[in-house]
């Protein structure tokens, strides 16, 4: 249980800007962790800290004074105690993959890595959940449910390694987010240790609990409320049947109409990605899939359901499609024609590797019908800074994923994207939308807070942080900005992220 | 139901949302009067019980649609709005809120999220939870906080959202909040299916976890409350057993397939009745399983929320209890009329003390639903605390801590 060995823990005293590596105090925590965790479980020399540096987002860097690897939940908590004892802080890792630098150790501490907590503790079809460890592998969940007729239905594209706890942290979505929703839908409950080592449950196996729906509030804290050591999620039935179908239309403005017809005939489609003009060429270069290199946009539609209900939805689709001009129409009635066209759209970003040394993802969300707007905004601000931008997004849920197109190398084009990134996500929130759709705030969008939000909204999540994080112990610096930054809208980066793709 | 007839109450009626904040703001400063907010009073006998004294905050006014761009599937109100004009303005568009509300005609959208009410369709579209994308409330102290946006996916900031859905009017008045929306079906149907038992009813729901159809609702009601449900619909349904009523909804030729499918995958259970109800039928049957939750004159209504699989075991000692049951089966939740035999306080706790022995307090709840006003305040809401209680607490001193709202009842809340 609980290792109650710890002292009083002086809530008051400020946590530590520096732990000193080889100074009494270092040397007295790695014998308590290792303690905790075993002489297998920590790492502490500069070398291998290397490694948890950063995590997809590469433009802040700072690693780590130590990483454990607890394989318990009693042992994240006694870990968690003796940092409050310790007053160093630390925070949670899954696979490293955040894009907005959420594992970025700020003023270092530790770092505590779940990827060694990733059983799958229950498995319930009959009452629909799962319950998991945190480092659980995303897809290893939906791997395991391979035949049940059950999947777990949030999939980022990067569910081949990102964890079940990582997602929890960022409320992740992911290509399939319009018909089936994001995270925070399929999450039933959770086990978590606050940020002074207590360890708490919030929700439940059962479809809802009496009171706050406090684990609605814990998905998307981006790691600062404690590390959460086990997960309750949703099992979602497989659909029967699936449909694929890849439009080309001349216009990204034929392309989203299409897209709001379909939708207000009542389908709404398990997945609908679009790519513009420069992405067609990207890929077309690197795979020759056979799409005219003159098309404004090329949109994957896919419908999944009962096969009854099938064929009338593609010709539906079809019928608005080509009432909105589009040029031509490949359809994909087997796995293998559907294996297919979903790779033009998850090769996208190697092809973008062939056109650039480097590149950076945004991530921002406008209502549905401006894409329009935003697309025409991305290529005028391309055309003003001289970068080539493109473009491969989820239309249907109006989240966009502009890909500046740079050079490393040079420093001067390292500026330029930074502020064409931050032009266009001004206009995100100009159309009425968000500067972040899955990715999340993290360190790297923490200057957009107060201009999303007010003071009295800013106050409001922070009494709630301080409910679970009183004293900013646990991932410090991240989502809230600290007080008195204002209106700080200066670009502060120093180097946009080779961000990987989505 | 009318719990407010013997508290001193006064009433105030915002016209805005700006003018309800600072009523709040200075009844923190000055006059520390006890709180309670109310939408169309459809579930005050749970949150508000008649013995307290205070102002009640009206939202009736604050009723306007912010913003409804009819193409992105989203729509801005404020919280006043009564649910049957926000199905008013969406229909039009072809277009709703997937959500069943009893007395939606009263119920106003900041109380369905309060209360988190919720029905039949809960099993596929999940509840309000699920379509709040954006909020704006005010706080104990009169602080106007919002969280969310009005874009489907964002992940800017804390979900506030969340900690007021079910908030029972402890936290926050909200004062506004922005949907997300879905596309209106072509068609309904429902088939009615009456079995011998408890057991056969288990088998039945254990099979629908992998059946071939994918059933919008799964209702079950024992012959009590199908009797009641059948009355209400104006149909001409056996109601003697145990029923399952399933629905399915879509384009009619995917419907009609569900229907029959069920029918024949159902027909191992022998039994004893199936019946396929269509089109206006279909409706009025829809609508009494959804006002049956809240229809009761019966003095208290229970609430178990607990796993499929243990549900009908509680099912089975509450209709021994001569109670009327009706469940949203496939996800565990049971709500019971006591009879009126259960004539006083005593009465309705040996019912709660023998309805009890049958859940796992791990993995069930047992709780008030409605009841008599008289009673209210002897009987707590949520009988055993639930998950994270401790902090629900912190929740309720950090958002109101000078307890205004509606703080006498966050304290019964749970038995200590
Ligand atoms: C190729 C690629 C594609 C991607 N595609 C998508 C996509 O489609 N949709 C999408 O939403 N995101 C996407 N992402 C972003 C990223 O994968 C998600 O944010 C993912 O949820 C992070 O999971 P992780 O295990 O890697 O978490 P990490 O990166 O390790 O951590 C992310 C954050 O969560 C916190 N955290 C991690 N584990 C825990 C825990 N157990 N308890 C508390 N806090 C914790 C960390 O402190 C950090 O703040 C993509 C990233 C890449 C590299």
């Amino acid at each position: 249980m609980v290792d109650d060995t710890s002292q009083t823990i002086n809530l008051s005293a400020p946590v530590l800007e520096k732990l000193e590596a080889g100074s009494r105090p270092f040397s007295l925590l790695i014998q308590k962790l290792t303690g905790i965790v075993g002489k297998t479980g920590i790492l502490y020399n500069a070398d291998e800290l290397l490694v948890y540096e950063c995590d997809g987002y590469i433009v802040d860097k700072s690693a780590p004074d130590i990483v454990v690897f607890p394989t318990t939940t009693e042992q994240v908590s006694a870990t968690v105690k003796i940092c409050n004892e310790f007053n160093v802080p630390f925070l949670a890792r899954g696979a490293g993959t955040s894009l907005s630098g959420g594992c970025l150790p700020i003023g270092g501490g530790v770092m505590i890595v779940l990827t060694r907590m990733k059983q799958i503790l229950e498995l319930n079809l009959r009452d629909r959940y799962a319950i998991v460890e945190p480092g659980m592998v995303n897809l290893h969940l939906t791997n395991a449910l391979k035949g049940t007729g059950y999947h777990y239905a949030p999939d980022p594209s990067s569910q081949g390694s990102c964890t079940i706890g990582g997602n929890i942290a960022t409320n992740s979505g992911g290509p399939h987010t319009l018909k089936y929703g994001v995270t925070t839908n399929h999450v039933l409950g959770l086990e978590a240790v606050l940020p002074d080592g207590t360890i708490i449950e919030l929700g439940g196996p059962t479809a809802e609990v009496p009171g706050y729906d406090l684990h609605g509030v814990y998905v998307g804290n981006e790691g600062t409320f404690g590390i959460c050591t086990k997960a309750i999620v949703r099992l979602t039935r497989d659909p029967e049947a699936h449909r694929t179908m890849l439009a080309v239309f001349q216009t990204i403005g034929d392309a989203t109409r299409a897209i709001s017809e379909i939708i207000a005939e009542g389908i709404i489609p398990s997945a609908l990605e679009m790519m513009d003009h420069g992405i067609i060429q990207a890929v077309e270069e690197a795979f020759h899939f056979g799409f005219p290199l003159d098309a404004g946009a090329v949109l994957l539609i896919e419908v999944d359901g009962l096969e009854v209900a099938m064929d009338a939805e593609v010709s539906k689709i079809l019928e608005l499609c080509n009432k909105n001009n589009v040029r031509e129409i490949q359809r994909a009635d087997t796995p293998e024609e559907r294996m297919l066209i979903w790779k033009s759209r998850k090769q996208a970003f190697g092809a973008i590797g062939r056109l650039s040394p480097s590149y950076c993802t945004q991530d921002g969300v406008v209502p549905r019908t401006r894409l329009p707007e935003i697309l025409e905004f991305i290529e005028q601000t391309s055309a003003k800074y001289g970068l080539r931008i493109v473009n491969v997004f989820h239309a249907g849920d109006g989240n966009v994923h502009p890909i500046l197109l740079f050079d490393e190398r040079d420093q001067g084009q390292i500026q330029l994207v930074l502020e064409a990134s931050e032009e266009i996500l001004e206009k995100c929130l100009e159309l009425g939308g968000s500067v972040t759709g899955e990715h999340g705030i993290g360190v790297e969008k923490i200057n957009f807070m107060s201009r999303i939000f007010n003071e009295t909204d800013l106050a409001t999540m922070e009494k709630v942080r301080n409910i679970f994080n009183p004293r900013q112990i646990c991932s410090r610096d991240k989502v809230l900005p600290p007080h008195g930054s204002g209106n700080a809208t200066k670009v502060t980066q120093t180097h946009p992220a080779r961000r990987a793709p989505h | 139901m009318s719990p407010l007839s013997s508290g001193s109450q006064e009433e105030f009626v915002p016209a805005s949302q700006t003018e309800l904040s600072r009523f709040m703001t200075e009844n923190a400063a000055v006059d520390h009067r006890q709180l309670f907010p109310v939408g169309g009073r459809t579930s005050l006998a749970v949150c508000c019980p008649a013995s307290q004294t205070g102002i009640q905050l009206c939202t009736s006014q604050l009723n306007r649609v912010v913003d409804y761009p009819i193409r992105d599937l989203t729509i801005t109100v404020e919280a006043g709005m009564r649910i049957d004009e926000l199905i008013k303005i969406v229909s039009a568009e072809g277009q709703r809120l997937p959500l069943d509300v009893p007395q939606s005609n009263r119920a106003t959208i900041g109380g369905v999220i309060a209360t988190n009410i919720n029905g039949p369709k809960r099993f596929s579209y999940g509840t309000i939870r699920d379509y709040v994308i954006g909020i704006s409330a005010i706080d104990g102290m009169g602080n106007l906080f919002k969280s969310g946006g009005r874009v489907v996916k964002n992940v800017a900031g804390y979900d506030l959202g969340k900690m007021l859905v079910g908030s029972l009017g402890t936290l926050a008045v909200i004062s506004q909040v922005s949907l997300n929306l879905r596309p209106k079906p072509q068609s309904m149907s429902m088939v009615w299916f009456q079995f011998d038992s408890c057991q056969t009813i288990d088998q039945a729901l254990e099979a629908v976890v992998t059946s071939g159809t994918r059933p919008i609702a799964v209702e079950y009601c024992n012959a009590k409350a199908a009797s009641q449900i059948a009355a209400e619909a104006r149909l001409e349904l056996p109601a003697d057993h145990h029923t399952l009523c399933v629905c399915y909804e879509g384009p009619e030729n995917e419907v009609r397939w569900q229907t029959d499918k069920i029918a024949s995958e159902w027909n191992q259970f022998s039994p004893l009745h199936v019946q396929t109800v269509e089109n206006e039928e279909a409706t009025r049957l829809y609508d009494a399983f959804t006002e049956y939750q809240t229809s009761s004159d019966d003095p208290v209504t229970i609430k178990a929320i607990l796993l499929p699989s243990q549900m009908m075991k509680f099912i089975e000692t509450a209709t021994q209890l001569n109670i009327a049951v009706q469940a949203h089966a496939a996800d565990g939740i049971v709500f019971g009329h006591l009879p009126d035999s259960a004539s006083s306080l005593d009465d309705v706790q040996q019912i709660f003390n023998q309805l009890k022995t049958t859940i796992d307090p791990k993995t069930g709840y047992l709780n008030i639903y409605q009841c008599e006003s008289d009673w209210s305040d002897s009987l707590p809401l949520f009988c055993s605390p639930p998950a994270g209680w401790d902090l629900m607490k912190q929740f309720k001193n950090a958002l109101d801590p000078e307890h205004l709202l509606n703080s006498q009842r966050f304290n019964e809340l749970v038995e200590i």
